[in-house]
């Protein structure tokens, strides 16, 4: 569903992606691992193209992301078919980035009624079914500011399932939690996992990639060193920078 | 004791008049023209960016008499007759809409970019995002700061009886010039234009404690 080929991204001097190739079918929860500054959240950003890139191409469901690539260079996509197909890719945030100004449903409807143009009445029953299934249906009325971190992280994944997107992309959505909040959000991402939603998880939680990803992809310095089974990952940890990455979650791994 | 005062009410209640008319042409069309420029100001466009930018960076830069000056003198510079409340208030109105711009762009811009990331990342698009997600939160932040800028903007109206347009200030100043009783006749001066912006005191620290909660 997802392909991306040779992807490269460089902040002015800075490369940060230096030719990123993968893919992921449909159904699949791919985690993505690997130190800070090693390029997984701009990854992200490039498949919904919150950033742009040089060169590559992303692909999802065979429609190209960005860009047109042909005999003549490329030409870049027009803000609205950017935005078409951010419709489609949802997306949740490490800093949650809920509306303060607007209640926990309010925020859940924001797109279906600003974007999809559905009905006031029909939005707020469909996020309120979404609020129930990531457990928070009784702070629907709620302001972000009321709601705990991992309350307002449910939130943000109820608004951003709103839009029925056909893939989730987390950006180390519990590294700005307190610990006994995460497993809450975790929960909640382990249940879409098992409904069949594909999704690309980064994330530093090495438990949770053991038990729910398909696949595992260890990212350093813009490239992707190394990816497969979390079994074979894990547990055989060939490569050099994988080992001292897990090293230094080691004692956090062993111990569960 | 306020005797000269007394009698000469009337005349200079009719200079309030005039400045009342003044405040709610200036503060009324500069807010208008100052959130317009503001807005545009962070827009993708360059030119539009620079524009105002410019707009901003010189008018901040002069004294508010001096563009009055301007403004009064402009017109006949050109060979056009206008009407000389009409050029000054123009001048005013030019004036607070440097102030209200960079108010209106610098609370535009406060608004943290991860929300515009979230916003984008709904299939959102810059419209509706300014619409749903920008102004609501950066009208609240810029409000009692505008409410300052009005403010400023009423009392400085007093600058046009120097450029030589009839307002409160010119009529007190023709009063004194007659009783020589410049003490109670400004004192009484002084109290008309505390009554005129009052109000608007009040509604900016009303607006303070209110609004700046929402979040």
């Amino acid at each position: 569903m997802i392909e991306v080929h040779d992807l490269r991204k460089s902040y002015g001097p800075l490369e940060v992606l230096k030719g990123v190739s993968f893919s992921v079918e449909k159904g699949e929860v791919v985690v993505v691992l690997g130190p800070s500054g090693s390029g997984k959240s701009t990854l992200l950003r490039c498949i919904n193209h919150l950033e742009d890139y040089e060169s590559g191409e992303i692909r999802i469901d065979g429609a190209s992301v960005g860009y047109n690539t042909g005999a003549h260079g490329r030409s870049a996509h027009s803000e609205t078919i950017n935005a078409r197909l951010r419709e489609q890719v949802g997306m949740v945030f490490q800093s949650f980035n809920l509306f303060p100004h607007r209640t926990a449903i309010e925020n859940v409807m924001m797109g279906p009624v600003h974007v999809r143009g559905v009905a006031k009445r029909e939005a707020r029953a469909q996020a309120q079914v979404l609020l129930d299934k990531v457990g928070l249906a009784e702070k629907a009325d709620q302001y972000p500011a009321k709601l705990s971190g991992g309350q307002q992280q449910r939130v943000a994944i109820a608004r951003a399932l709103a839009m029925q997107p056909k893939v989730m992309l987390f950006d180390e959505v519990t590294s700005a939690l307190d610990p006994e909040l995460v497993g809450e959000v975790l929960r909640v991402i382990r249940q879409l996992a098992q409904e069949g939603m594909t999704m690309i998880v980064v994330t530093h939680e090495i438990h949770f990639a053991r038990d729910v990803a398909d696949r595992i992809i260890f990212m350093d310095d813009g490239v992707i060193v190394e990816q497969g089974t979390p079994e074979r990952i894990l547990s055989t940890a060939s490569a050099g920078r994988l080992k001292l990455f897990l090293r230094r979650y080691q004692g956090d791994y062993l111990a569960g | 004791m306020f005797t000269v005062l007394d009698s000469n009410l009337p005349y200079l209640l009719q200079g309030a008049v005039m400045t009342l008319w003044l405040s709610v042409a200036v503060v009324g069309l500069g807010t208008l023209l100052g959130i317009a420029m503001g807005i545009l100001a962070t827009t993708r466009s360059r030119l539009a960016r620079a524009f105002v930018t410019g707009y901003i960076f010189v008018l901040r830069g002069i004294p508010v008499l001096v563009v009055m000056f301007l403004g009064y003198y402009a017109f006949p510079a050109f060979g056009l007759h206008v009407n000389a409340y009409v050029a000054v208030g123009l001048a005013q109105i030019v004036y607070l809409g440097a102030f209200v711009a960079e108010i209106t762009r610098s609370s535009i811009l406060s608004i943290p970019v991860g929300q515009i990331a979230a916003a984008r990342s709904l299939g959102m698009r810059r419209p509706a995002i300014l619409r749903q997600v920008i102004l609501p939160q950066a009208a609240r932040i810029a409000i009692a700061p505008l409410l300052n800028s009005a403010l400023t903007a009423i009392k400085q109206t007093s600058y046009a009886s120097v450029v030589g347009v009839w307002e409160l200030t010119y009529a007190a100043r023709e009063v004194v010039e007659r009783t020589l009783a410049a003490f109670q006749i400004f004192l009484g001066v002084m109290v008309i234009y505390f009554l005129i912006c009052y109000p608007l005191s009040l509604a900016a620290r009303w607006s303070e404690s209110r609004l700046s909660f929402a979040h």
